[in-house]
Formats: C-alpha cells, sequence, structure tokens
C-alpha cells in the first residue's frame, strides 16, 4: 500500500494542512514565525481562527467529551 | 541597489539573496530526483522545490546538506517571499498556504519513497548552510534517536465523523427508553405532551454525547492496541472540514509497515459496525511522521 488513501483531493488538502501547519519537527530557523500563531486557516471560507473559544462560538453548543486533545 | 544588480539578468540568482527553505531530514543520501534513464530532452527533475516558477533552473531544485549522518533536504528560496516580514504577509493568504503546503508535502513525500523522513513544520528558514548545520549538531542526538524509532514504521491517520441526525433516528429506534417517551408523547394530553417532549429532547441530547464518546473512544483504543504509539489531536470544526457531519475523533497512529494492514481491517470492521448509525470513518496514510517525531514526547501515548 505505497498511496495515500484518501477520498478526494478536497480530503487531502485538509490532511494536509492538519500535518504540515503545526506538526512535524517545530525549532525556530533564522526566520521566526509561528505559524500556530498565524492559526489554522479556514478551507473556502478564508476565516482566521484566534482561539478554540471562536471555534466553539461558530460551531454552535460545544460537543464535549474526552477525545479533545489536552490544551 | 548596485549598479552591478541593475545590470543582472533576473534569473541570475547569484545577485539575489536566497534563503534555505528545509523540508525534511532523512539518515541516508535521499533521492531528489528521477533517474537519468527515464529523464528525457528538456524535462525536468522529479522534485519542484518552494520557490515555485519564479525562479528557474537549478536553484528551485530541493538539494541536500549532510552534517554527521544526517541528511537535511531543503531548497533556496527568495527573500522576497519568505524573509520574516514577507513571510508572516504571505500566511494571511490562503491561496498562498495553500500552494506552499502543497510542495512542502510533495517533496517530502518524494523524499519518503526511498528513505525514512523526519519531517519539518511548514515554514523552517535559515540564512545559511552553516545556522543549518548548526542546528543539525544541535540536535543531532534527538534526530537520530527518532530515526531509530521511526525506520520501518508509518504514519496514519484516523478522522472520525459523526453524522448527528442520523444518529439521532438510530439512537431513537434503539434506546427503549425513549420508544417509551415517543408513546406516551401520543397519548398525552397538550400541556404533558410539550414537557414530555423537552424530556425526550434531553435524553436524547445526553444520549447522543454518550455515544459519541464510546464511539470515538472504542475506535481510538482499538487502534491503538494495535500500532507502537498514538496520538490524540484538535478537532477540526466544520467550517474547516466543509462536511456535513461533526469531527469526534482526530488521531494519528503509528505502525509497524507490516502490520498496517491490521488496522486498515479493525477500521472495515468499524464501518460495518458504525456506518448505520451515522458514524463516518477517514483512514488515510501512510504519511511522513508528522505526529511522531517531536524532540520532546510528551504528548505521545504508547501503544
Amino acid at each position: 500500500m505505497d498511496d495515500v488513501i484518501t477520498k478526494s483531493k478536497d480530503v487531502t488538502l485538509l490532511e494536509v494542512l492538519d500535518r504540515v501547519l503545526d506538526k512535524g519537527v517545530i525549532i525556530s530557523g533564522d526566520i521566526v514565525i509561528s505559524i500556530a500563531d498565524v492559526d489554522l486557516i479556514y478551507l473556502g471560507l478564508k476565516v482566521m481562527l484566534s482561539s478554540v473559544e471562536t471555534m466553539e462560538q461558530l460551531r454552535g453548543a460545544p460537543i464535549e467529551g474526552p477525545m479533545q486533545e489536552p490544551s | 541597489m548596485s549598479a552591478r544588480a541593475n545590470l543582472a539578468d533576473q534569473n541570475n540568482l547569484s545577485e539575489v539573496q536566497m534563503l534555505i527553505y528545509l523540508y525534511c531530514l532523512t539518515n541516508k543520501v535521499p533521492e531528489l530526483s528521477r533517474p537519468v534513464i527515464e529523464m528525457k530532452a528538456g524535462s525536468r527533475p522529479l522534485l519542484d522545490g518552494m520557490a515555485g516558477k519564479e525562479v528557474k533552473n537549478l536553484v528551485d531544485r530541493p538539494y541536500f546538506v549532510e552534517h554527521q549522518g544526517l541528511y537535511a533536504v531543503a531548497s533556496k528560496v527568495k527573500e522576497n517571499e519568505f524573509s520574516e516580514a514577507n513571510l508572516k504577509k504571505n500566511l494571511t493568504d490562503f491561496e498562498w498556504i495553500r500552494a506552499k503546503a502543497s510542495i512542502h508535502e510533495k517533496v517530502i513525500e518524494g523524499v519518503m519513497k526511498n528513505a525514512c523522513v523526519i519531517p519539518f513544520k511548514l515554514g523552517t528558514i535559515f540564512n545559511t548552510e552553516d545556522n543549518l548545520r548548526a542546528m543539525l549538531d544541535g540536535h543531532a542526538q534527538a534526530f537520530k534517536q527518532n530515526f531509530r524509532k521511526l525506520e520501518g514504521k508509518e504514519e496514519w491517520g484516523l478522522k472520525v465523523y459523526c453524522d448527528l441526525e442520523k444518529l439521532k433516528s438510530a439512537i431513537g429506534q434503539e434506546e427503549a427508553k425513549i420508544l417509551k417517551m415517543v408513546k406516551e408523547i401520543d397519548s398525552a394530553s397538550c400541556g404533558k405532551a410539550y414537557l414530555l417532549k423537552k424530556k425526550k429532547e434531553q435524553l436524547l441530547k445526553d444520549t447522543l454525547t454518550n455515544r459519541i464518546n464510546e464511539y470515538g473512544q472504542k475506535s481510538f483504543e482499538i487502534l491503538k492496541a494495535l500500532s507502537l504509539e498514538a496520538r490524540i489531536n484538535k478537532l477540526l470544526p466544520k467550517e474547516v472540514t466543509e462536511r456535513h457531519d461533526e469531527m469526534i475523533l482526530n488521531s494519528a497512529f503509528l505502525v509497524d509497515k507490516d502490520k498496517v494492514t491490521n488496522l486498515i481491517q479493525a477500521v472495515d470492521r468499524l464501518k460495518a459496525k458504525y456506518n448505520d448509525k451515522g458514524i463516518n470513518f477517514d483512514f488515510t496514510g501512510p504519511w511522513p511522521p508528522y505526529n511522531f517525531c517531536s524532540l520532546s514526547k510528551e504528548k505521545a501515548q504508547s501503544g
């Protein structure tokens, strides 16, 4: 199974952004910017998120559960 | 700007300040181009780098810098795009991010075909190769430790979604309590029916939450048991996923290459069991191990 199993190009883009923007080795190069500070970009809507709080507001009532990453 | 620079060809890049963009590390010489035998006249090597179409010829090609048995895959990029000020500006441009993220991933996946990789986050940039080497030097032991862990392994990702209406409907048909309440509502007087309906809605909502937690938890635990390491990540809202269903689990797994089929089969079983209840599974891979090469390891869970 050599290829990435995906449903569509859009699924791939979501998966790529979910990885390259704030995962992988994170060290300061000579150019110091924090993409995590720049926040996750919405696909399509192009809305900048500033916090989990904003996410919750946009989503409506939050679904609570143990499956959230501890902050 | 000096007279010399004014006269210089736009593509004479020795006059242009270039920065070094880092994609990933490998622990052996990386293969960065198509074998010569496949190349036709005028064709370009397999991997195009981060600078994009503006930068021609050799400069935009990924190359590697070796240091202490570590190979850093990098390419030259322009200051007018990647200096701190310009980068900050470009990072507000979604189309720019989309394009660069794709290139970043393509290069790493290309390298990953023939070597174990440690991927870097998007945007790790150095002024000079000496600085890049200094960074490698400073973390050499940690990188080598990561390679020992990662060799022969793959990252696979599981995102689980829930179609709330579908699950609600399934619950309504399955839960005896709720079926009983529906009967009571049917035969109740107007006022009582209203109150019972409210009660039913609350019960439905609570059951929904419990079921979502249960399904998410179960899915994660099943795959974690088949993996070397597992990680839970932030949920992404609908505005990001652009789906009709709600993400209930975002997870990644580090797996022995020859054990991957176990996980694929486990996901197939989960699909068979839970699709009818509105639970959808996206299991993708192999990915470069973005989730399992942190220099500090406190977020990973051992399986």
